[in-house]
């Protein structure tokens, strides 16, 4: 199979070739687990702490550059510093109308949407339609709008003198819903949410959006605010943290589209989305096992061996959960991956957006390394709630040069 | 134009059965209660003592009184969950041994759990934020701040039931997240890559949804009207409502109790305004569903309605269901005038709800009923339930966003 890229539309010069059109219905009753229609990634977005840009993304990574400093103005925060997107103002980034009650959190996740959705010239990119179905991970999508919006209710002269137009911000599938309504995005709309593997779980979702038949294309990632409520939870549930620690946020996001569809446009694969498998631990003694039972599935759902892994980054969370992951990761693949990094490294602790940015950042490295072509990627996810995840590509490079 | 998969159709799959309920809801705490009440049209409506509330001219609401977590939950402490993951672990613990099912039994068997919420563990918000204007930030409860993160809804009942080769996740799509919950299991399960699924929604009242209804002039008084002409809104509510499902093979194989088959969901989205439903594609969306279920909307024996009791939504509802069942459309009730809106519940509920009509042989009522709109103009079984044969029923879930969820059910007997 390696090396048979799949194209994402069809070769213009031979349009009517015969090809696998796995987007087919067959009869599958009693379809095994891996069946059906393979999922590849055509595109992606990063408005990061490198910058707005998804380009900036790409030269942050490359250069390993920190992000801004935390702008003190917004409050006392009880940590030291955070990365933020620089210059990153919802009125700037997105214009004045629409946005005058909108959260940090949705205009990331608009922000990011809009990058994937346009092509160079600003035009709708080719094959995403109306239809597209945009599925988004977060945690409790903006702990800051839901602490203001509640504070309301304990200090204003009423308990209902509250702002109706931030309530839609305290609803947790705000984001996801204002990006449709932005780019009026009508296909299934989705939020989802599982810690550090929320980036992981949205893409289990959207997957099966697509081999239900329920969505052709996909837009797809995780998004996360630094805000000083944010910052207070952490700070008081995690408190064993090492300061190295650093709340960070952006939204990262994938056009995920069905192999083979018939798109009638010549987006070629970035990679494809091999497997994804997910599992629960309730001690820390359970992270090993159960990441070590993903693996296991990922890569026989797969056909695959760790020993063609050109790259894994793992959720990498500064607290225990995130150094057992680490530990597992070494204890089953060993030291041999050339590319090994932990998200948290590379573009601090975004949260539910950890496997998102993980994602993209793995897209954006292999894009500069032609030996990555046709290696496999695994990505994994350890949250502290318990959740489990790994997912395992096939990097298609030479087609993947950076966003602009 | 639906997902361009969609237009090829749904590729066959196995059938997916509802083989375990558990309900926590304002009018009963267990799926007996729970029928008893929805038989019997009961109001959940009563003064709220889940937060103070002075300032308020009217403070009713639907709240889940008498709930017992330590009755349900085997192997979790109740004290370490915030009152939503209550709601979830202990719904689908009931559902969990109502199947009759075990985590060694089923032992080799990948799972999907998939709950949904509008807004996760926000009553733990109320607390936190008390502590933060009274004390400061600094003084927030650490063991609280550790769990307000919405996946916990979902990982906790992982943690109830002794499971590990599962794929927990939360689905906080708001108010359809229940029948997004229950969809995601059956595409799951149908396509063969879970085994089995719990899958439902829960949600806790909380002073900032409260608030906000009340400030939107949203929310009624003293009770709530779906479809009448005076009805004055919703009333918030909270509770929980987790369905086992399973495919039926395996179900038959094992001997478990069938109360029902899913036939199949819709979904989609408005994308048009933040709050008010747009009745074109809420419209839309039920063609979805239908066709995904193969069930034609003479088949549909009754509707079990979003009907918030909102001027916006029920007439906005009642013109999609003419749009898609023509001038005669089957009964269309709204459990929330006996629930209230539970929110992240509500979905899930409402299937409970639709599973219990089917097995007890009965349509639920819509309460509270006076005069009905001639807006809305549907047969909306006012008042007292009615004995009747349903076979198929269609659950509406609308949510904030337009995100919309539509889910059809079927009686296990058919022969399809």
């Amino acid at each position: 199979m390696i090396g048979a890229s799949p194209v994402v539309g069809p070769p213009r010069e031979d349009a009517a070739a015969p090809r696998e059109d796995a987007a087919a219905p067959r009869d599958s009753a009693a379809a095994p687990r891996d069946s059906a229609v393979r999922t590849v990634i055509s595109a992606w977005s990063a408005v990061s702490p490198f910058g707005l840009q998804s380009a900036d993304f790409a030269t942050g990574l490359r250069e390993r550059r920190g992000g801004a400093a935390l702008n003190r103005d917004r409050g006392p925060a009880p940590v030291e510093a955070a990365w933020l997107v620089p210059g990153f103002d919802a009125r700037e980034v997105l214009g004045r109308k629409g946005t005058r009650s909108m959260d940090r959190v949705t205009a990331l996740a608009v922000a990011a949407t809009e990058q994937l959705l346009r092509g160079p010239g600003g035009e709708r990119i080719d094959g995403v339609g109306n239809d597209t179905a945009l599925v988004l991970g977060t945690n409790i999508s903006s702990a800051q709008s839901i602490m203001d919006f509640t504070r309301d209710t304990f200090v204003q002269d009423k308990p209902y003198f509250v702002d109706p137009a931030r309530f839609p911000n305290v609803v947790l599938n705000c984001a996801a819903a204002r990006c449709a309504i932005w780019h009026r995005l009508q296909g299934p709309n989705a939020t989802i949410s599982g810690g550090r593997a929320s980036g992981l779980l949205a893409l289990s979702y959207a997957r099966r959006l697509q081999r239900s038949g329920r969505a052709g294309p996909v837009l797809c990632g995780a998004a996360e605010e630094f805000s000083v409520a944010r910052a207070w939870l952490q700070t008081l549930s995690e408190p064993d943290l090492p300061t190295s620690a650093i709340l960070s946020e952006g939204c990262a996001m994938v056009l995920l589209e069905p192999a083979g569809r018939p798109a009638g446009h010549l987006r070629t694969a970035l990679a494809e989305l091999l497997a994804l498998e997910f599992g629960v631990y309730r001690a820390l003694t359970g992270v090993q096992p159960a990441l070590a039972d993903c693996l296991d599935r990922a890569f026989a759902a797969a056909h695959e061996s760790p020993a063609r892994l050109w790259a894994v980054i793992s959720s990498g969370g500064p607290n225990l959960p995130g150094v057992a992951e680490d530990a597992a990761l070494t204890e089953i693949l060993g030291d041999r991956v050339p590319v090994r990094h932990r998200a948290t490294d590379l573009v601090g602790d975004v949260g539910a957006a950890s496997a998102s940015f993980g994602l993209t950042a793995v897209l954006a490295l292999a894009a500069q390394e032609p030996a990555a072509h046709g290696r496999t990627a695994l990505l994994t996810a350890v949250d502290r709630d318990g959740v489990v995840g790994c997912g395992l590509l096939r990097l298609i490079c030479g087609a993947g040069e950076q966003p602009s | 134009m639906p997902g361009a998969g969609a237009e090829e159709g749904r590729p066959a799959g196995r059938r997916v059965v509802i083989t375990g309920l558990g309900a926590i809801s304002p009018i009963g705490v267990g799926t007996e209660a729970f029928m008893a009440g929805l038989r019997a049209g009961r109001s959940g409506a009563k003064p709220v003592s889940a937060f103070g509330t002075d300032g308020y001219e009217h403070v009713v609401a639907c709240e889940v009184v008498n709930f017992d977590p330590a009755r349900w939950l085997v192997n979790l402490d109740p004290a370490e969950l915030g009152r939503a993951s209550q709601f979830s672990a202990a719904a689908a613990r009931m559902a969990f041994d109502d199947a009759g099912l075990t985590a060694a039994g089923l032992r080799g068997r990948h799972g999907l759990i998939a709950i949904g919420t509008t807004y996760g563990e926000s009553r733990d918000f109320d607390h936190l934020v008390e502590q933060e204007v009274t004390q400061g930030p600094h003084r927030m409860d650490p063991a609280i701040t550790r769990r307000v993160n919405a996946s916990r809804l979902s990982v906790t009942i992982a943690h109830e039931l002794g499971l590990t080769d599962v794929e927990a996740v939360t689905i906080p799509t708001a108010c359809a997240a229940g029948n997004y919950a229950i969809g995601y299991g059956f595409d799951a399960i149908r396509s063969g890559e879970a085994d089995f699924a719990l899958g439902g929604g829960a949600d806790a009242l909380c002073r900032m949804s409260f608030a906000a209804f009340y400030r939107l002039g949203a929310m009624a008084p003293e009770r709530c009207q779906p479809f009448d002409k005076d009805r004055r809104g919703t009333l918030t509510g909270e509770g929980a409502g987790v369905l086992v499902l399973e495919d039926s093979e395996s179900a038959r194989a094992r001997g478990a109790r069938v109360y029902a088959e899913v036939l199949g969901y819709g979904l989609n989205c408005d994308a048009d305004h933040p709050v008010a439903p747009n009745p074109n594609s809420v419209a839309r969306c039920m063609e979805l569903a239908l066709r995904d279920a193969k069930i034609k909307p003479d088949e549909v024996d009754f509707i079990s309605a979003h009907g918030t009791a909102t001027k916006a939504n029920d007439v906005a509802e009642a013109s999609a269901i003419r749009q898609v069942f023509g001038d005669a459309p089957p009964r269309t009730v709204s459990m929330k005038s006996m629930l209230g809106h539970t929110f992240g519940a509500a979905g899930a509920l409402g299937a409970i709800g639709c599973v219990l009509a089917m097995t007890g042989g009965f349509i639920p009522p819509t309460i509270n009923h006076v005069e009905t709109d001639p807006e809305c103009d549907l047969d909306c079984v006012p008042n007292e339930a009615i004995e009747a044969d349903v076979r198929v029923v269609q659950n509406n879930a609308l949510a904030f966003g337009g995100n919309n969820a539509i889910l059809i059910l079927g009686h296990p007997g058919e022969q399809r």
